[in-house]
């Protein structure tokens, strides 16, 4: 429908052969985007293949290096987003920019341009500014600090903050990747009224159920140049994936059958400092067998960081135990890990949690190995290291360079070469295809389920329902901190796993 | 790992540094109506023109060097101590209390003793801060900044009181050291002891830094302590060693200026040594053996302000001018080579 009402419209925005280089890497390449008042338009593509970079073209964060942006037919030249904001094209990011320690009011007021000079003088102002909030999240109270709320709110807050500036285009640099469904839901109907209303939104994504639920139009990207375009309604999922990728895809990956019930992991009545984890965890009993895949499901900032932390020894227990075939894993009173050499562990955010930015590659892929090295000499770790960069293309292929030059998946490629190289016992896996494209992602699924039928005990953190759903023996749901219900694959559906990541249903369990 | 030991990339830097210092040493030179070639080649005589220049600049380097270690060693986990001056003191404190207790044993069994006690001194006026920044997280800046109030002051409680000599009258000092206590210097000069053990220390935490699993394991710990955690390496241990190793070589700093130069305890040991040896840590890139170099420079610079203020007539507080010329110098043209650098990608 919106193929049809656009082709009498004239375009917001039309991108005419944009160019823009990083050193070597071409991340938009001759780029051409038309973009319609009143619909909306699915960006897809992998990581890396430039969408952001051409989002932030448009938003003015930086300028490309040839070709041209038309707004309502006249060339626009931004010099910072300030420029964009003015005709008005909005963005809200995936790394969100609210102040944490104001709130929600104060926010919405330092980022409007109507906001007075002085507070006394908010009161007038007050209520426009609330009014996108309002409809948004009729709930949420404004005067909440932005650091008690929960990344779901935080990120309707975010969209408020864009909206008060009265945009005729928003940009959505993949919104749903921290939502629960129910909140995915909203955001679709919601994303939708906004086109009701006229105004153009962009959404980025590499979720295919974004598009099937709002978009009008597709425009898929792969390495910097805009690959496939048309009208959602008219591409098949997998078209959509075989665009993405480049080719047709098929999983290789296979879930692994569960061969034993012996329990290797056993979690018993854990609970984790409040002190130490803005979420803790609150007596929470968990097992998981040999070769079997437990994955976990829950909203971010339900407990997962300190569940995964509490199991590697990296967070003091304030109650239960954490043990692997009898041997416990807690935390010791020096702060540091029992010496257990038998735990693979990839953290969250591993640029923060698992690499020395500042020290090469190779030094990276043998810290594990590290404290056997002699004092001096021993390998350069130069053989061990070239091995798994090639194993787990990790790029560019180089052990010297240091890890700070690697972008964020090889980064994570890296870590996940790492904790995977040796033969675990247990591994604890938090969100490890997160931000890796297809073929990456799918060829560490199967390293994990290669672990798991050797009897390594596998425990996945993941935000992909879908990927949980397919190959999980079982799934762990978290909410607040609690274990709401652990759920047999048999049993598990979206629906009801999304109900209890959100707390709407809880279900007694014997775990 | 070579590339810790020398950094091509550094060079760049030093070289345009050099010259934007000598032009804004000169332009000083002119403000204070000295004619500034003359004066700048004056400096340059006035540090290395002949053995005895040389040696009053060797004099100097020795306390920088040790004092700069002492900032360099806990720089390496990524700790900012500002203590190299109270170590150094305290040091001076634990070395004489030795000499004072046993003035009459034979120098073979004193002098090493001696030292010892000094860095002992010195390592326990680290140690404070390192367990504090271990155990508690206590910011060691400001711990290192206000112990080195503290170390001096005790200096002056000892002299003013229970350890100053009758015999010098209103002067407070402690009695000379007996002969068997003192560095003597090389060849008739007052160059000591000090700066082989400065040069020896460099080298050696150069070499640990650069290739040993210690140098490897502070490094992990400097970029990402989570992930020294997760491999079983402690923050906290660290941080108590590498405070206490530092320590030790600024009380080495200290004792040695003692039984070298002074022949007693006194307060004025130090003319601002820790905090030289800070700014040269820095200008050093937190390398032991760049700082080797760097050190001789600015002792150099130091002692050539002392002859410029008796010979040329220029104001006292020339060279320490001219220091805080240097690294301001130093800091501006570091800032503009790392945005250079962030420009280039």
């Amino acid at each position: 429908m919106a193929i049809a009402a656009s082709a009498d419209k004239q375009p917001l925005i039309v991108m005419r052969g944009v160019c823009k280089r990083f050193g070597m890497v071409m991340a938009n390449d001759a780029v051409d985007l038309d973009v319609f008042p009143g619909e909306v338009l699915a960006l897809l593509g992998e990581n890396g293949a430039g969408k952001s970079t051409l989002m932030r073209l448009l938003y003015g964060l930086y300028p490309p290096d040839t070709g041209r942006i038309e707004i309502d037919g006249r060339q626009v030249i931004f010099g910072s987003p300030r420029d964009a904001m003015a005709v008005g094209i909005g963005m809200v990011f995936q790394q969100f920019s609210l102040l944490p320690n104001l709130s929600v009011l104060e926010n919405l007021l330092a980022a409007s341009p109507r906001a007075p000079w002085w507070q006394g003088r908010r009161r007038p102002v007050m209520n426009d500014i609330l009014v996108w909030l309002n409809r948004l999240a009729p709930k949420l109270d404004a005067r909440r600090r932005v650091s008690d709320l929960a990344v779901g709110e935080r990120q309707v807050v975010e969209l408020a903050k864009v909206l008060n500036l009265d945009p005729r285009l928003v940009i959505l640099d993949e919104p749903t990747s921290v939502l629960t469904p129910d909140e995915t839901a909203r955001l679709h109907g919601f994303v939708r009224h906004l086109a009701a209303e006229g105004k153009a939104v962009i959404f980025i994504t590499h979720k295919i159920a974004d598009v099937t639920s709002c978009a009008d139009r597709v425009a898929v990207m792969r390495r910097g140049r805009l690959v496939e375009q048309g009208a959602a309604t008219a591409k098949s999922s997998d078209d959509i994936v075989s665009a993405m990728v480049g080719r047709t895809v098929t999983s290789r990956a296979t879930p692994v059958r569960l061969r034993s019930q012996v329990p290797r992991l056993q979690i018993i009545g854990l609970s984790t400092a409040a002190g130490h984890s803005n979420s803790p965890i609150r007596g929470l009993t968990l097992s998981v067998g040999g070769g079997e895949i437990v994955g976990v499901a829950g909203v971010v900032g339900n407990g997962q960081t300190a569940l995964a932390e509490a199991i590697a020894g990296l967070m003091p227990l304030a109650a239960g135990e954490v043990t692997l075939d009898g041997v416990s894993l807690a935390c010791l009173d020096s702060g540091l890990p029992p010496a257990i050499s038998t735990i693979a562990y990839i953290p969250e955010r591993p640029i923060d949690n698992a690499v020395v930015a500042d020290l090469d590659v190779a030094a990276n892929l043998e810290l594990r190995r590290l404290r056997q090295r002699p004092f001096l000499g021993g390998s350069t770790g130069m053989d061990l290291a070239a091995r798994l960069i090639a194993k787990y293309d990790v790029r560019p292929n180089n052990p010297r360079l240091a890890a700070s030059s690697l972008s964020g998946g090889n980064l994570q490629k890296l870590v996940i070469a790492r904790e995977l190289s040796g033969a675990p016992d247990l591994l604890v896996a938090c969100y490890p295809t997160m931000g890796l494209d297809l073929i990456a992602a799918d060829s560490v699924r199967q390293r994990m389920f290669d672990h798991a039928a050797r009897g390594c005990a596998v425990l996945w953190m993941s935000e992909d329902l879908d990927d949980l759903l397919q190959y999980a023996h079982r799934i762990a749901v978290l909410f607040d901190g609690r274990l709401v219900a652990v759920v047999p694959r048999e049993q598990a559906s979206r629906d009801r796993i999304g109900r209890l990541m959100a707390g709407i249903e809880r279900q007694d369990h014997a775990a | 790992m070579r590339r810790d030991l020398v950094d091509p990339i550094r060079f760049a830097p030093i070289l345009v540094m050099a010259i934007v210092f000598l032009l804004v040493a000169m332009a000083f030179f002119v403000s204070i109506g000295k004619p500034p070639v003359r004066t700048l080649l004056d400096m340059v005589l006035f540090a290395a023109g002949d053995a005895y220049s040389l040696s009053e600049t060797l004099v100097k380097t020795a306390p920088i060097l040790l004092c700069a270690l002492a900032t360099i060693v806990p720089a390496r986990l990524g700790l900012v101590s500002v203590g190299a001056e109270g170590q150094l003191f305290v040091g001076a404190i634990f070395g004489t209390a030795v000499v004072l207790a046993f003035p009459n044993t034979p120098a073979a069994i004193l002098l090493p003793s001696m030292l010892l006690a000094g860095m002992i001194g010195g390592a326990l006026w680290g140690f404070i801060p390192g367990i504090l920044r271990g155990r508690l997280d206590a910011n060691e800046t400001i711990v290192t900044l206000l112990l080195n109030y503290v170390g001096v002051l005790l200096v002056n409680a000892l002299v003013f009181g229970p350890w100053k000599d009758p015999r010098n009258l209103g002067w407070p000092a402690t009695v000379s050291f007996p002969l068997a206590a003192t560095l003597s210097g090389f060849f008739g000069t007052r160059a000591h002891l000090g700066l082989v053990f400065g040069i020896l220390a460099a080298i050696g935490f150069g070499v640990l830094f650069a290739i040993s699993r210690w140098g490897r394991e502070l490094a992990v710990l400097k970029g990402n302590a989570k992930v020294g955690q997760m491999i079983g390496l402690s923050f906290g241990r660290q941080a108590m060693l590498v405070m206490s190793l530092g320590g030790a070589l600024g009380g080495l700093a200290g004792i040695c200026e003692v039984a070298a130069i002074q022949g007693r305890l006194q307060p004025g040991i130090s003319v601002g040594y820790g905090l030289t040896g800070f700014l040269v840590a820095w200008l050093s890139g937190h390398n032991p053996v760049v700082a080797i170099v760097v050190s001789v420079l600015i002792g150099g610079l130091i002692a050539a302000g002392d002859s410029l203020q008796l010979y040329a007539k220029v104001p006292a507080a020339s060279a320490i001018i001219l220091q805080g010329l240097l690294f301001a110098t130093a800091l501006a043209v570091g800032g503009l080579a790392q945005r250079w650098k962030a420009a280039r990608g």
